[in-house]
């Protein structure tokens, strides 16, 4: 496979704007080759919206997104499909599609009109499919599927794309807590056994640190602040970006931060502490 | 699905009797002009006088022959349509609701059509009298709104999907329409084709007899039972819990309703739009208020057909444009317009 | 109809061959059945061996013209009804519901009543460009009002069918003189079209039916979100700007040769679908193999049902489509 090359996203002053409301303002980030980034932020932050600019699903108004120094935007979109892969948030497909045939989809960019379906296309839908876990599906429509199962069979069609960088757009959203477990721990082998780029956008703070190599926090459009879990997780950032007191601890098992956000009414701030001093 | 209330202003509405009132005047105006304009021009104080009965002959002839059937026949029917339009929109809750539609309409042409078939001798001549006709309209109507309900179950909940139902009741309702057409000799043809334009200008006495003594009570029964009305703009479970039998209450509004298009279009034919429009304009200028709503609609839709009527023949004398082409064109756009707006229908 | 999925139970080779006899066999049909009935061997000297009796002319002048359009139009009907519901993502979209076939009609009546154009290919291209005002108008609506629902765009479609039925009308009824003419081409029906018809409106379909075919991996994608689409690639403006002017041609093409001939095209995608699956090129290779046949049979259909009278065969595709639409509603297919 593509262990070997990495390639390296850099977000450079870019600005978007829709009409008048400005998204991105001047945002610049550079995307860690290999590892897991993970976008995070309060509602309207412009977190999807700058994963759907580095795919250059939108187009800036200012600056570049760079892939390999080359700006995204002079590239071809089946070059640009063949290098970045992106699940979308809410990704939708006729009901009675089957399994095998939405995940081939994933191969769109790889065949040309002379050679239209190849062994190597197979292959790697098959090796998709496999590494996912739903080979056994493939005849299924993908209506009869559960949430997760449903999940896991777009993330294959992504895996179909063969591509080094992959995007996901708040993929857990809707699943259950041992789907999400699931599913990031799919996202996570990717990223561990093939090198892959994985750039994430997570609502779900406790989640973010733990799956994250890189945490960045995206707020009004800017980049608040970049580095990583353990660095970020803290109470005065929190509060700072997401405006919640929260307390932070470290997640007895994993070792990765956690924060335990006050209820805004109650704010059994006292509590709270002791809950700090006890772990 | 809450969100009708969104759409009308929600004051009490104090004006409602001036405003009221001022639409009485402009409706007799209309209605006189109507009689007034044609082929010849006859000025108003003539036409009041041959109403009165003191009109000379010739135009004693051409007013109460010509001009003033085609008149009765709109605002019966203009206003019976707009009323049905009202009580549908109530009761689904849905603004964008109409007779129309709904398929009653061409269910009731569909009605005739077969009446005419079923009923006629060897001559073309009918076995049975003309006054059945509405009848069989409002039979054919109340089936096709039956049917549209009864296959949409719980998915009559989605003003759109209830609203598609429709439109293929309608569909399968207008293809039989055309082959009954066919099947029939050349007279039946063309006393159905008259059904599928909406014309009001072949209308007779005798017909708009039938017209007048089959509306009159379906109205009377209208404003009793309009008093029940108010919890009908609730959802279903706030509805019945204020105490209105919601199942029963439906039921019976759709049969009103079927009934009252079944008469507006047994003689005229299928007028578009007007009961989509005229309770929209109701509601706006008179408030949600059921019994004003009910007048104002009856009257905002007798209004719109006399001057459809008017306007066509205006425009295209000495050719009948059937007056149902102006209010499609005028209504569809409308209805365009209302679609667009409202993102809260899905389903 | 239960969805097939990818894997098929016999090669997608021997689904075409099989569609293609049934096809031939509904074509013989319309040869010989009809008011009179005709032996083949009557057909086959009409049409090889032309011996002038009046049973060869009116199987060579009457019944043989609608055995070629009736195919053609359902053909082309079928190809442009997948491309019309895969482009709004919508299983009850079809070339009418959509309005496409209301704006056919009506640059048909407004070029021959307004402008005065009465050749065949004149009016053949008025359809197409009146297909494509209407298929780009509905979209411009529903983009500009920001992600209609599939049902909402529907609705969309049908009013705005409605108001162009509603102009044709008054555009008849003020041009008498033309209108003997004009309702031979908005009465829908297969009968009495010159062969002359089928020979102008075939370089539209053929154009109309390849460009969907070249253009079905890319539908394949569209199937999914516009999203997930873009990420694989597919440039989306050009690929829906391509599907439409191949809508536009396939409707308008059948439009100047029939008349709206109604709900053809949404019914045969489901059929197509069911047999061969949701990869485009195959669906749209089915879709006009059964939209000829169910085109032929339905105008075969159309001489018996209130026989000796023929019934309009617009009449027979609206209650076969009517009733689907609402099966398809009952199910929450779309």
């Amino acid at each position: 496979m593509t262990d070997d090359r990495t390639h390296r996203i850099a977000v450079r002053d870019l600005t978007l704007a829709y009409g008048q409301t400005r998204v991105l303002d001047a945002l610049t980030l550079p995307i860690a080759p290999g590892k897991i980034t993970v976008l995070a932020g309060p509602n309207g932050c412009g977190k999807s919206t700058l994963l759907r600019a580095i795919r250059r699903l939108l187009k800036g108004t200012a600056g570049q997104v760079l892939l390999d120094d080359v700006d995204i935007a002079k590239m071809s979109g089946k070059d640009l499909a063949l290098k970045i892969g992106l699940l979308a948030q809410n990704p939708s497909a006729p009901g009675d599609m089957s399994v095998e045939e939405l995940v081939r989809l994933g191969r769109y960019p790889h065949q040309t009109m002379m050679q239209p379906w190849s062994p190597r296309d197979a292959e790697a839908v098959e090796r998709a499919m496999a590494g996912t876990g739903v080979a056994e599906l493939r005849t299924r429509p993908i209506s009869s599927l559960s949430g997760g199962q449903l999940q896991r069979v777009w993330i294959a069609l992504v895996l179909a794309q063969e591509t080094d960088v992959i995007c996901l757009d708040e993929p857990v959203n809707h699943l259950d807590i041992a789907h999400q477990l699931e599913c990031l721990d799919l996202v996570a082998r990717l990223n561990r056994e093939h090198g892959r780029t994985i750039v994430l956008v997570l609502h779900d703070l406790n989640l973010a640190a733990r799956y994250a190599d890189e945490l960045v926090f995206v707020r009004e459009g800017r980049i608040a602040a970049r580095g990583t879990p353990t660095e970020l997780m803290s109470a005065s950032l929190i509060g700072e970006v997401f405006g919640v007191h929260a307390t932070i601890i470290t997640d007895p098992v994993h070792g990765s931060p956690v924060c335990i956000p006050a209820s805004r009414s109650s704010a059994p701030k006292a509590a709270a502490e002791k809950v700090a001093e006890a772990v | 699905m809450t969100s009708i209330g969104a759409s009308a202003p929600v004051s009490s509405f104090p004006r409602a009797p001036v405003v009221l009132v001022a639409m009485l005047g402009l409706f007799v105006l209309l209605s006189l002009c109507g009689v007034a304009f044609g082929s010849t021009w006859i000025p108003l104080e003539e036409v009041a006088k041959v109403i009165a009965g003191f009109g000379e002959k010739t135009q004693n002839l051409i007013v109460l022959q010509l001009r003033l059937p085609r008149v009765v026949a709109a605002i019966l029917s203009g206003g019976a349509i707009a009323v049905a339009g009202y009580l549908l929109q109530k009761v689904t809750r849905n603004e964008l609701a109409s007779p129309g539609v709904l398929g009653v309409v061409d269910g009731a042409a569909l009605g005739v059509v077969i009446f005419l078939a079923a009923l006629s001798n060897e001559s073309n001549a009918l076995v049975t009298s003309i006054a059945f006709q509405p009848l069989a309209a409002a039979v054919g109507g109340l089936c096709a709104i039956a049917l549209v309900f009864a296959l949409a179950g719980n998915q009559a909940t989605s003003a759109v999907r209830l609203l598609l139902f429709g439109i293929a009741v309608a569909a399968v309702a207008k293809a039989l329409t055309m082959v009954m057409m066919l099947i029939g000799p050349i007279y039946r043809t063309t006393q159905a084709a008259r059904w599928i334009a909406g014309a009001v200008n072949e209308v007779n006495w005798s017909e708009i007899q039938v017209t007048f003594v089959a509306l009159v009570p379906l109205l009377a029964i209208t404003l009793l039972i309009a008093r029940r009305l108010p919890p009908a703009d609730l959802d279903e479970v706030s509805a019945q819990s204020v105490g209105l039998n919601v199942p029963v209450a439906r039921l019976l509004i759709f049969a009103l309703a079927a009934a009252l298009t079944a008469v507006g279009v047994a003689f005229v034919g299928g007028v578009g739009f007007i009961g989509l429009m005229a309770p929209h304009l109701a509601r706006m200028l008179l408030g949600r208020g059921v019994h004003v709503g009910l007048i104002g609609s009856f009257l905002i839709g007798a209004m719109m057909l006399v001057a459809a009527d008017l306007l066509v023949r205006v425009l295209f004398s000495p050719i009948e444009v059937p007056a149902g082409t102006v209010t499609a064109i005028l209504g569809a756009p409308y209805f365009l317009y209302l679609l667009m707006r409202k993102q809260s229908y899905d389903g | 109809m239960k969805p097939r999925t990818a894997a098929l139970a016999w090669p997608v080779s021997a689904t075409y061959a099989g569609l293609a006899v049934v096809l031939v066999v509904v074509m013989a049909m319309s040869l010989t059945l009809g008011y009179r009935i005709y032996s083949l061997d009557q057909v086959y000297r009409a049409l090889f061996a032309f011996d002038g009796t009046d049973t060869s002319v009116i199987i060579a002048n009457l019944r043989l013209p609608r055995a070629v359009v009736a195919p053609m139009v359902g053909a082309a009907l079928g190809i442009a009804g997948v491309l019309v519901q895969t482009l709004s993502r919508n299983r009850i979209a079809s070339p009418d519901t959509l309005g496409l076939n209301a704006g056919a009609s009506l640059f048909v009546v407004m070029a021959s009543s307004v402008l005065g154009v009465s050749s065949l290919m004149g009016l053949s291209f008025a359809a197409a460009l009146g297909a494509l005002g209407a298929a780009l108008l509905v979209f411009g609506i529903a983009a500009t009002a920001g992600g209609l629902s599939p049902l909402r765009i529907v609705l969309i479609g049908v009013t705005f069918a409605g108001l162009g039925h509603s102009v044709v009308e008054v555009v008849l009824t003020t041009n008498e003189a033309q209108m003997q003419q004009l309702l031979f081409w908005l009465s829908g029906a297969f009968v009495d079209r010159p062969l002359a018809l089928a020979a102008n409106g075939a370089p539209f379909m053929i154009v109309g039916g390849l460009v969907a075919l070249v253009l079905s991996r890319a539908l394949d994608a569209l199937q999914a979100d516009d999203s997930t689409a873009a990420s694989l690639g597919v440039p989306l403006f050009i690929v829906r700007g391509a599907a439409f002017l191949s809508v536009s041609l396939l409707t308008g093409a059948s439009v100047a040769m029939a008349g709206p001939v109604g709900f053809v095209g949404l019914v045969v995608p489901h059929a197509a679908r069911w047999l061969v699956g949701l990869r485009h090129s195959r669906q749209i290779v089915a879709a006009a193999l059964i939209g000829a046949i169910y085109a032929t049979a339905a105008d075969v259909a159309a001489r018996f049902v209130i026989y000796p009278i023929e019934a309009p065969v617009g009449a027979v595709t609206a209650v076969v489509g009517g009733a689907m639409l609402l099966i398809l509603l009952k199910r929450r297919a779309a």
